[in-house]
């Protein structure tokens, strides 16, 4: 728990090697292959980014927590490393894990004012009674184990900004990296001080070089979500960097090329601390591969892959 | 096992759809396959119904076990606030099922043969509809799947089913209330020196575990606190408990009244809105004296919330504390002018002017000692540092209040003092004999039917002289 993260249930049984979850995955698959093969889905990630901006969306709604959000994501992603999605209603899923993820934290919402406000969210819900939420509630705690308790980055980020002095800027876009790394497989392979401390390398790679604007293909849209930070708990709906700002950064790490005061000082410090380089290295290319597949990202597709298995299921 | 369970029909037909397809990788036990026709135990079955064959949206629900495929109910223990306790024992393995599951294990490897289990109703009585876990159970299911040690009880898997929550717990012979109640019948004897130091080593050292990660319990009191007949010391009812690494205000804005009044800390009494971990420690210092003396230190009178008023102040129960120890002062309580309730302290001596001329821990401690009739040299009375530790367990400033770090740092546990020895993880470990008698569990079919009123107490124990006050708390 809070005080010792590797004696979590996330640390012992939520967190996996890459070849774990590709093992889990194909068996999934295999047991489901008919249904993969009538309705295929866009990348997983894609999938992910879709639930993302969906619960975001909610959020605004009901103005949500952070926390709550995150919590819910995960529990998400847990659900479906066991529960073929095909099978499901990913809205009732949502909404349900927002449901249990605002309980565990701490700012429960009725179960009636959750339905209302999924189903006006998302018409596709097509759940009228809560008693369906309570039900999937049972379902998804017995998926997870009841091991509902998680750790995100966002408690070692704070640690980390104050201990090597990031600006309020570099703070946010650290964070706003964090939400994004919940569209990847991070939270299920690292542990959250490594997803942190690889949120914070990119923030103060990139912010002083002000390679941001300048190596960004789809700059405008960048820099927007930099700004779009300003209101802390909500994610903004595109990526924080560009798939070339984040290579940059990458090639950063590798050649320090460009290192800073702060950069040398968390450089340092990395090099004397247990933390794990390989794993800080790693998430940093996937976080580069999530803003490249972030390019082709399309909402579109998402929601009729949805909908096409949804209506397909229940003829 | 009620005599009279009607026979059943096979609770449940395995749905062919599913959301439970595949078992999750970490989750041990394979899943039942098509759970044979059984009889099944009445009180369990108040709600079993065969989910249908539903549509998607409908997320079919289907237990991956069954709780009457492992469990055999041998009776009811108690009546709680959110549902009812069962003792069980490991069904006999002739059934598929059953012999799938690995036998259930304590972390020493020693095989567990008997558990408590608690079994949380539907928020309203004969709902036949899913309408949410409340979060009291929320936390309790998560708190006690994430943390594990020797003084806290031990969890062996939650069931859901039939929309019913069922927590599977080690079974504990005796809890700290029933121990009390049979030191207190006629012929009066006290509780040993070495159980009494024992028992508060290993509650303290559990609460350390607690408050090393994040959690105050919120309700510890000799109920809440389970004794194996081995003699360890088992904190239990996570139901209140929280984690507090989030922002502090979140700690207030959700329950607003905790803790049981008898043991609630002055500071909470006084409308505190940031409480720390500290409260359970004046609760762990009002569980000592009531070791010592055998009734609640604090036996105060709950002053009832009128319907949507705000919380009352607690003036009674203010008042049985300030009779022993004087009302607190803001020499000895810095903050204590900044507490909501401050100005109503003043009104304490108007109802109760014995508060003017408080007895003293000291005092109340030596007719404790003088009164309790230890025979030394077999049943010595505690240690004369014990007063000490109780003193600064009931200090007023929870900023001066012993930690649970602290407390396990006092002399009183150090290994010179006492029977010369540290204080071991058997309670029972006095060279006296001491046979407590087994929990009341009850077999009668009629207690298991009838439901206790909502928000009403009662206990497998027989409540006589031992009455405890109806509780006040607002869990979610
Ligand atoms: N592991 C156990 N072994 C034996 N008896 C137990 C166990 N756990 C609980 N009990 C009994 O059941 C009673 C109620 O349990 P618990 O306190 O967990 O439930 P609760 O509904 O939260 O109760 P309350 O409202 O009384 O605090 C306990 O006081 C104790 O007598
Ligand atoms: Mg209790």
């Amino acid at each position: 728990m809070a005080a010792n993260y590797w004696d979590s249930t996330q640390a012992k049984y939520w967190t996996f090697t890459k070849s774990d979850l590709a093992a889990q995955r194909s068996e999934l698959a295999k047991l489901n292959s008919q249904l993969h093969t009538t309705y295929p889905l866009p990348d997983r990630r894609h999938m992910s980014i879709f639930i993302q901006q969906a619960l975001n969306k909610l959020s605004r709604r009901m103005t949500l927590r952070q926390q709550a959000l995150a919590t819910a994501q995960i529990y998400i992603k847990r659900f479906y490393l066991h529960v073929e999605m095909r099978k499901t209603n990913p809205y009732l899923i949502m909404a349900t894990a927002v449901y249990l993820a605002c309980k565990m934290e701490e700012s429960p919402h009725h179960i009636r004012i959750m339905l209302g406000e999924a189903a006006r969210q998302w018409p596709e819900l097509g759940v009228t009674e809560s008693s369906k939420i309570g039900e999937c509630e049972f379902a998804l705690i017995s998926t997870l184990s009841s091991r509902l308790i998680l750790h995100h980055p966002y408690r070692a980020l704070s640690e980390l900004q104050s201990s090597f002095g990031l600006s309020s800027e570099e703070g946010q876009l650290a964070h706003a990296i964090i939400n994004d790394s919940f569209n990847t497989d991070l939270p299920l392979l690292y542990p959250p001080h490594v997803i942190a401390i690889t949120a914070v390398f990119l923030a103060v790679v990139l912010r002083p070089a002000g390679t941001l604007q300048a190596h960004s293909s789809a700059g405008s849209a960048s820099a927007a979500g930099m700004m779009g930070i300003g209101s802390p708990g909500l994610a903004p709906s595109i990526p924080m960097l560009s798939s070339a700002a984040a290579q940059n950064a990458l090639s950063g790490l590798a050649g320090l090329k460009q290192a800073g005061p702060k950069l040398t000082k968390l450089v340092d410090w990395l090099a004397e601390s247990q933390v794990d380089m390989e794993a800080v290295v790693d998430a940093t290319q996937e976080l580069v591969s999530l803003y490249e597949a972030w390019e082709s990202y399309s909402e579109r597709n998402c929601k009729e892959s949805i909908t096409k298995f949804m209506t397909g299921f229940s003829k | 096992m009620p005599a009279s369970n009607p026979p059943s029909a096979s609770a449940r037909n395995a749905p062919v759809l599913n959301l439970q397809t595949q078992q999750p990788a970490s989750a041990g036990p394979a899943r039942t396959q098509n759970p044979p026709k059984r009889t099944a135990q009445a009180t369990f079955e108040e709600s079993a119904e065969t989910p249908a064959l539903v549509k998607m949206n409908a997320t079919p629900y289907a237990p991956q076990r069954h709780i009457n495929d492992h469990y055999e109910i041998v009776g009811f223990i108690s009546s709680g606030t959110y549902g009812r306790v069962y003792k069980a024992i490991s069904k006999q393995r002739h059934t598929f099922a059953a012999r799938q599951t690995p036998v259930a294990k304590r972390s020493d490897g020693t095989e567990i043969t008997a558990f408590a289990i608690k079994k949380f109703k539907p928020d309203k009585e004969g709902e036949l509809q899913y309408t949410g876990i409340s979060q009291s159970a929320i936390r309790e299911m998560a708190l006690c799947t994430e943390l594990s040690h020797p003084a806290l009880i031990h969890l062996v898997e939650i069931i859901l089913e039939s929309k019913c929550i069922f927590m599977v717990f080690e079974y504990a012979e005796h809890d700290l209330l029933q121990i009390i109640h049979h030191h207190s019948l006629l012929p009066r004897t006290p509780i040993p020196a070495v159980t009494l130091r024992s028992t508060m080593f290993q509650l303290l050292s559990g609460l350390l575990y607690l408050h090393r990660n994040w959690v105050i319990h919120r309700d510890l009191k000799p109920a809440n606190i389970m004794v194996t007949s081995g003699g360890a010391i088992k904190i239990g009812d996570l139901g209140l408990a929280r984690l507090f690494r989030q922002p502090m205000h979140a700690l207030f804005s959700g329950d607003k009244v905790v803790v049981t009044i008898w043991y609630r800390a002055p500071e909470l009494l006084l409308g505190s809105r940031h409480y720390t971990p500290a409260i359970d420690l004046w609760a762990v210092g009002c569980i000592f004296a009531e070791l010592l003396s055998l009734r609640p230190i604090f036996k105060g009178e709950e002053a009832k919330q009128d319907s949507k008023k705000a919380v009352p102040f607690q003036r009674n129960q203010m008042g049985k504390i300030a009779e022993i120890l004087g009302l607190p002062r803001k020499s000895d309580w810095p903050l204590l002018q900044s507490m909501p309730e401050y100005q109503s302290l003043s009104t304490v001596a108007l109802h109760n002017p014995s508060v003017n001329r408080p007895i003293t821990l000291e005092k109340w401690y030596k007719n404790i000692i003088g009164n309790n009739n230890y025979q030394p040299p077999k049943a010595p009375a505690p240690d004369e540092t014990a007063l000490d530790l109780l003193k600064n367990l009931l200090e007023y400033d929870p900023l001066k209040r012993l930690t649970a770090e602290q407390a396990l740092q006092h002399p009183y546990f150090s290994p010179e003092k006492g029977d010369g020895k540290p204080p071991g993880w058997n309670c029972f470990n006095t060279g006296l004999e001491n046979k407590y008698p087994p929990r009341k569990v009850s077999t009668e079919a009629h207690e298991i039917s009838t439901g206790s009123l909502p928000g009403t107490k009662r206990t497998g124990v027989q409540d006589d002289g031992l009455l405890r006050p109806v509780q006040k708390k607002m869990r979610d």
